[in-house]
């Protein structure tokens, strides 16, 4: 009696042996990449960045529901403040615990790639119907380090200058035609500022954003704007110390400084504050460097207020004005997952044109693909169908490793120069050494 | 607790005042006897031990150990050792040099003002007097806000439209760039703090004025004392170990200070609020550098230390 109890649990834990061996086995083969059905009953882990409430309810209850419909795979979805993410990110590829997909800015890309926890991506964009890859063509440059892609936008970004149309009218210029020249900006924004008695300005007729971060992007609009560039073409080198790089300085500089400023609030962040604290809402600015997402929060609280999206501006003598934008933030697939074929299947369903539309639209971002133009989403909004017009004029900011540090170099240098601590000259020169290091740091 | 019951090294250590020499020493080492009671008190502290060990003491260990290498939570290899150079940099790194001089000047404005009127706070409210608890409740409570919440508020009243400058508006004073002056900005942010701190250093200092037995104010008085020689004579040595733990807490804290900086200016403007700690943040999470953010931190560490020494060597020193 006791020798059969025996001899049955041998069997049965033989039996179970063999079915996890099997069972690990099977996780463990690759999946067959060219069956639809590869990945169904798989499980994949997610981690979006921001904790939108809107987007988690659209993530969690439409999208992630409706792909795992389709596909029979499960997706498990998180969030994580910005703030955050690297910090969780970093400690979960040290500990071996990161996602299979996870979304991050372009700027975070190239850090990824040095330390080789991406896969590249360039193989499946290439296997996309070419319609769609023309459809995404302004958005992929941003997620490519090298030429190769790792990130898939979800949106795009975009900053350009807002303008408040009443006060062009009242200024005696015209609304319709707004300055296509940062001379011309600048000209325009000495009409529109006011000074009380004291010459102290009152109403800031033109707004670059000046706080930390924001001054190295005016600054990357500038230079781009005026025909320069930050690093050279093969990523070695920093470029922003050139001529061009000073015109931008001094430009950016004059409108903080002298007696002939066009902008009061040095150093404020008024970039991110809330719809109805901006200056173009408050009427304390006439134009605006902004994106599109908060212009189109400042028209959803004031729906009155008539706002305008000027074309980037170039410099005089430049060939084209550009505006910090291209690619916002994406997925991208973890180089150590398990499941890369779903993985890639959640994000090429994520940026599916419906899908896409649907998602942007309910967070309110600028879609990533160009067709969305035609969608009642854009064509709703006159602030969004002016920056998706405008979407072939943004640049992105260099995906090179160590690019934080380099932007947070350059950020202290201009902050110098803004506060004109040190010449133009002096503060891109001493800037540029110190970004070479970092760049050759980095490899 | 019997005698029987515990080692002869335990004996030793719980009868204080025993009379040395009354039991003959023993030749060689004392053999150790596991009892009942032992076992059942190594039991008891072992989880708040290994929670020490595990939390406390290893990453210290590790973090220190980190400070040698060079080391991203992205790579792959893991740590590569460099010996000194993560230190050496930091004796040539000028961020690094401001950043030390911005922790201290922080440390110097608001330890000596925070300490005072908390002082003046806790001798207030140590006399009865109606509503002394409502005040003392009033006084404690910004302690238990969250420093990040206090600095968000604290922000919004600095701002360009925010409750400081509407109050100089009311008295027909200009607006101030509170947080955006290079000159004022570190200034602004140890008001905040001073704010904050009072609190608890004045519960704290009140619990040590309670402690003062009052036949030492009646002895001075009967002596013909003022109440600044009592103050002097009685108070401040009678708070005085109250005090040290009150300004060596201090010391640590302020010298750790990272959250106001970070919802405040962010180490803005021009770097005059850049203090190790936040230096040490964005080595770590927004660089990858955690060898050489783990170097500042042993340096910041030594920095406290002697802050803290030098502070409790000039209170102690006087009562000697």
């Amino acid at each position: 009696m006791r020798t059969t109890r025996r001899r049955r649990l041998a069997a049965l834990a033989a039996a179970a042996a063999v079915a996890t061996l099997l069972a690990a086995c099977s996780s463990a083969a690759p999946e067959n990449s060219s069956s639809p059905d590869g990945v169904k009953g798989k499980k994949i882990t997610v981690w979006f960045p921001g904790t939108n409430q809107t987007e988690i309810d659209l993530v969690e209850k439409t999208i992630v529901p409706q792909f795992e419909k389709k596909t029979g795979a499960t997706v498990d979805v998180a969030y994580y403040d910005w703030g955050d993410l690297s910090t969780k990110l970093n400690a979960a590829f040290a500990a071996g615990t990161a996602p299979d997909v996870f979304g991050h800015g372009p700027a975070a890309v190239a850090d990824f790639v040095t330390n080789d926890r991406l896969e590249p991506l360039t193989r499946y964009v290439a296997a996309m119907p070419k319609k769609d890859r023309e459809d995404l063509a302004s958005a992929l440059p941003g997620g490519q380090v090298g030429g190769v892609q790792y990130l898939m936008p979800l949106s795009m970004q975009g900053t350009s200058l807002v303008y408040r149309a009443a006060d062009f009218t009242a200024a005696g210029l015209d609304p319709d035609n707004p300055p296509t020249t940062w001379e011309g900006v600048y000209k325009a924004a000495e009409k529109l500022t006011k000074r009380d008695a004291s010459g102290k300005i009152t109403h800031s007729g033109l707004l670059l954003p000046s706080q930390a971060t924001g001054r190295q992007q005016t600054f990357a609009a500038l230079i781009m704007s005026a025909g320069g560039s930050q690093v050279s073409t093969d990523m070695t080198k920093a470029t922003f110390d050139s001529a061009k790089g000073v015109k931008a300085m001094n430009f950016f500089t004059k409108v903080y400084n002298g007696s002939d400023a066009v902008a009061a609030g040095l150093g404020s962040d008024y970039s991110d504050a809330p719809a109805n604290q901006q200056p173009l809402v408050l009427g304390t600015a006439s134009i605006a460097m902004q994106t599109a997402d908060k212009t189109m929060q400042m028209i959803e609280a004031n729906p009155d207020l008539d706002l305008r999206v000027m074309t980037p501006p170039k410099f005089e003598g430049a060939k084209k004005g550009y505006g910090l934008g291209g690619a916002g933030s994406g997925l991208m697939i973890n180089a150590d997952s398990t499941h890369k074929n779903l993985d890639w299947t959640f994000i090429k369903y994520m940026i599916s044109a419906k899908v896409n539309a649907q998602y942007t639209e309910g967070i309110g971002k600028i879609p990533a693909r160009t067709s969305a133009i035609k969608t009642d989403y854009v064509k709703g909004s006159p602030i969004l169908s002016a920056f998706v017009k405008i979407g072939s004029d943004m640049r992105p900011n260099p995906n090179v490793p160590g690019w934080v540090q380099i932007r947070d170099t350059m950020d202290k240098y201009i902050e110098q120069g803004l506060h004109q601590q040190l010449p133009a000259e002096d503060a891109l020169s001493q800037a540029a050494d110190e970004a070479n290091k970092i760049l050759k740091a980095n490899g | 607790m019997t005698a029987t019951a515990t080692s002869p090294g335990v004996a030793a250590a719980a009868a204080p005042g025993t009379i040395q020499g009354a039991r003959p020493p023993r030749a060689g080492k004392p053999k150790r006897r596991w009892t009942r009671t032992s076992i059942w008190g190594l039991l008891f502290t072992l989880p708040a031990a290994l929670y020490v060990l595990i939390f406390h003491v290893i990453p210290v260990i590790y973090g220190f150990v980190l400070s040698f290498t060079k080391y991203s939570p992205l790579s792959r290899s893991g740590p590569e050792p460099i010996g000194l150079k993560n230190y050496t940099t930091l004796l040539s790194d000028p961020d690094f040099g401001n950043a030390l001089l911005v922790t201290g000047r922080y440390v110097l404005q608001v330890l000596p003002i925070t300490v005072i009127i908390a002082l003046a706070l806790a001798l207030l409210v140590n006399r009865p007097f109606r509503g002394v608890g409502l005040f003392r409740s009033a006084l404690y409570i910004p302690h238990i806000v969250s420093l990040t919440a206090v600095s968000m508020i604290w922000l919004w009243m600095y701002s360009h439209n925010g409750l400081i400058n509407d109050v100089f508006a009311f008295f027909g004073l200009p607006d101030q760039s509170w947080l955006l002056n290079k000159g004022a900005a570190l200034n602004a942010a140890s008001a905040m703090r001073i704010w904050k701190a009072l609190g608890s250093n004045m519960v704290l200092l009140l619990a040590g004025l309670q402690s003062i037995p009052k036949e030492l104010y009646e002895a001075t008085r009967v002596d013909g004392a003022n109440r600044w020689q009592s103050f002097l004579y009685v108070t401040i040595p009678g708070i005085r170990p109250m005090l040290v733990y009150v300004v060596a807490m201090d010391i640590i804290y302020l010298a750790q200070g990272f959250a106001e900086i970070f919802v405040l200016t962010q180490g803005g403007p021009l770097g005059s609020t850049t203090t190790v700690n936040y230096l040490i943040y964005t080595q770590a999470f927004q660089y990858n550098q955690f060898g050489s953010a783990s170097a500042m931190a042993f340096v910041l560490f030594a920095f406290i230390v002697g802050f803290s020494l030098l502070s409790i060597r000039g209170l102690m020193g006087r009562q000697k």
